[in-house]
């Protein structure tokens, strides 16, 4: 009875001296199938990453049965890839997405140069050929600034065949304290020559609660 | 109402130790930016290295000396400096149970000191900046931090009762304003430029030049083919510190409160003669209101505020100040509060020698309290920006400070920058005084 005593007051006298001392922050490599971690207040990980996968999967899959690829495996003469720009991720949602848009960037240009279905041009190109003309990429479609960029990144040796866009958009719903916000991923693919242009959106519904309570209670209330 | 008869010598020795204290953090630092102000680094920084000796105050003198590796022309030595105390105070904001309790019983200087709300901004701020004058592929990611860090803080100041004193902090401008300038240097994001641009509006609707940056943002571009920016980043004047002063309505509310008491209960407290000490942040007067920017010898406009340091500490610490009051009460009534535990532990009479004894070891006790004056000493008062698009290759820059009227008030300061097609050059001068200390810094010589 009194080990037992014993042991007690030093777990609670352990316990609270643990508990009233500084703790070292400290990291964990995360294996890929954990889930991400949700982010309380805004769009993180559990949001682009699926965005971006079901985008770029799907425009590509449309891509792959182009014509141009049944054509190449009837063992007529291949039509050349098509040399893609991709020109900026635009962020016009309602919140900040930071550091996040340039991993958006490199992961969207990395999922289309593995793919083989475009040959994207290097950001570096891309970014040398904005630079050198001035252009804001929302003034690219002005034909004469089309033909400026077109004509640098031909100097370049990087002709290219299309412009490519990504764009996150947002609409938010209150209800109370709670809200509710889509998320819209949007790729948005031009061609310079003729105008034409093809477009797949991803979208992720995230709702945002006061309290685990509110949480629960949402949750409630669909099942119903 | 009065029991307690001591010796006037007794008496004597009491009140001479409750008036000279120690030597505080301020008394310290007041040498440091005198000798900064005037232009001595080294000897600035051999005042600076006398301060590492006592362990708790080391963070602070740590922040000082990455203002002196900035001056002296060490951005990188800054930035590494900044980077350790930006960790330290994060790891410092986790209360520790033992250093609360040993603050209780004698003053707030035994915790470890984890920097005001505006000195963990603004730490940030400075990372940025030491970060942009060497290669300045941090800076953004700093950037980014000094607005994430405010929001940290707000959302952390709720209190028991869900009220937020905090919420009325005034935002540190300057974070997204570099982002701005950074991400505008891409010629590609022009839409988080926007943002951020919109940002400083919001935060310093004061600044001059937030409408035109924004504008640019939202339908123009960096720059004209052939030209680059140049950003000129000034630091003004003397920041704030803080000072020990003597919170006399506390004082006289604490010793009514315990001759009532004394006069009621089975025993006397201590009464409250040594004054209720708590530190205030204190402005420095400031005679630079610009500093005036020649390019080749023809005036280009004057730097204006992007982030009022010194209003924006002392607003701050006027939001925590009732909490700053109330934790000196605290001491100060636990104090008591051991004394008269102690007179019950040893059944001391409330008229025996003891008991007056046991009174005049509780007046020493809680004057040998001092104020935390600890405090980034050597911010400057305000940081300027003014950004100016110019012609690709070498121009002579000269900086000279200048008054409220326009009228130019110290030497000029010459630089030769590089001004690259696309890309933004950036330059920073220290002015605490009339004349620029240290040497101009620049991304791009």
């Amino acid at each position: 009875m009194n080990r037992r005593r014993l042991v007690l007051c030093a777990a609670a006298i352990g316990g609270g001296l643990l508990a009233g001392c500084r703790g070292n922050q400290f990291a964990t490599v995360r294996s890929p199938d954990k889930p991400d971690m949700v982010g309380s207040h805004a769009a993180g990980a559990e949001t682009f990453k699926p965005l971006v996968k079901q985008a770029v999967g799907e425009l590509l899959a449309r891509h792959s049965q182009s014509p141009q690829i049944i054509q190449a495996s009837a063992s007529a003469p291949a039509a050349p890839i098509q040399r893609i720009c991709f020109v900026a991720v635009e962020n016009k949602s309602a919140e900040e997405i930071g550091d996040f848009k340039e991993q958006i960037y490199q992961v969207i240009d990395t999922h289309i140069l593995g793919s083989g279905v475009f040959q994207p041009v290097s950001r570096r190109f891309v970014d040398a050929g904005l630079a050198e003309t001035r252009l804001r990429p929302d003034q690219l479609f002005v034909p004469e600034n089309m033909r400026t960029f077109v004509a640098i990144m031909e100097q370049q040796g990087q002709p290219c065949d299309a412009l490519l866009y990504a764009t996150i958009t947002s609409g938010t719903t209150r209800e109370n304290k709670d809200y509710q916000r889509d998320y819209l991923l949007t790729l948005e693919m031009v061609d310079i020559r003729t105008g034409q242009y093809d477009k797949q959106s991803a979208t992720i519904s995230k709702g945002y609660y006061h309290s685990r309570f509110a949480r629960w209670l949402s949750f409630t209330r669909l099942k119903r | 109402m009065f029991h307690l008869r001591p010796s006037a010598g007794w008496l004597v020795t009491i009140l001479v130790v409750a008036s000279t204290g120690c030597a505080t953090y301020a008394d310290r630092l007041t040498t440091v930016r005198q000798q900064f102000a005037a232009g001595n680094l080294a000897e600035a920084d051999r005042e600076l290295k006398k301060g590492l000796r006592r362990r708790s105050d080391r963070d602070c003198i740590k922040l000082d000396r990455a203002i002196l590796q900035l001056a002296s022309g060490k951005p990188k030595e800054a930035e590494q400096t900044l980077r350790v105390v930006r960790d330290r105070f994060d790891h410092l904001e986790q209360p520790a149970i033992a250093e609360i309790a040993l603050s209780t019983l004698t003053d707030a200087n035994q915790e470890a000191y984890a920097g005001e709300d505006y000195e963990k901004v603004l730490t940030r701020v400075f990372l940025a900046l030491s970060n942009l004058m060497t290669d300045g592929g941090d800076a953004g990611a700093y950037a980014l931090q000094v607005a994430d860090k405010q929001q940290q803080i707000i959302d952390a100041g709720v209190d028991q009762h869900g009220e937020n004193p905090k919420l009325a902090y005034q935002r540190v401008a300057l974070g997204p304003y570099l982002h701005g300038a950074i991400r505008e240097e891409t010629h590609a994001n022009y839409d988080d430029v926007a943002r951020s641009r919109a940002m400083v509006c919001s935060w310093q609707p004061n600044f001059p030049f937030g409408a035109q940056d924004l504008e640019r943002a939202r339908h123009g571009r960096h720059s004209a083919p052939g030209n680059g920016v140049l950003y000129v980043f000034a630091l003004l004047g003397l920041g704030p510190h803080k000072e020990q002063a003597v919170e006399a309505p506390t004082t006289v509310s604490l010793l009514v409160a315990d001759r009532i008491l004394s006069a009621t209960g089975k025993h006397t407290l201590p009464p409250t003669i040594a004054p209720v000490k708590v530190p205030k942040v204190v402005l420095t007067p400031n005679s630079i209101h610009a500093i005036r920017v020649t390019v080749n010898g023809r005036a280009s406009g004057n730097t204006e505020t992007i982030t009022d340091i010194g209003r924006m500490a002392v607003d701050q610490y006027d939001a925590i100040y009732p909490r700053v009051i109330a934790e000196a009460v605290v001491r100060r009534v636990i104090k008591k509060a051991v004394i008269v535990g102690a007179k019950e532990a040893t059944r001391t009479d409330r008229y025996s020698l003891a008991g007056v004894g046991f009174d005049m070891a509780g007046i020493a006790w809680e004057a040998s309290e001092s104020a935390d004056t600890r405090c980034w000493g050597l911010l400057p008062d305000k940081i300027q920006v003014l950004r100016l698009e110019l012609p690709a290759g070498q121009h002579q820059l000269s900086l000279q400070s200048a008054g409220a009227t326009g009228r130019v008030l110290g030497r000029p300061a010459i630089q030769i920058v590089t001004i690259e097609n696309g890309r933004n050059t950036y330059v920073l001068a220290n002015f605490p005084a009339t004349d620029l200390v240290g040497s101009i810094l620049t991304n791009r010589r």
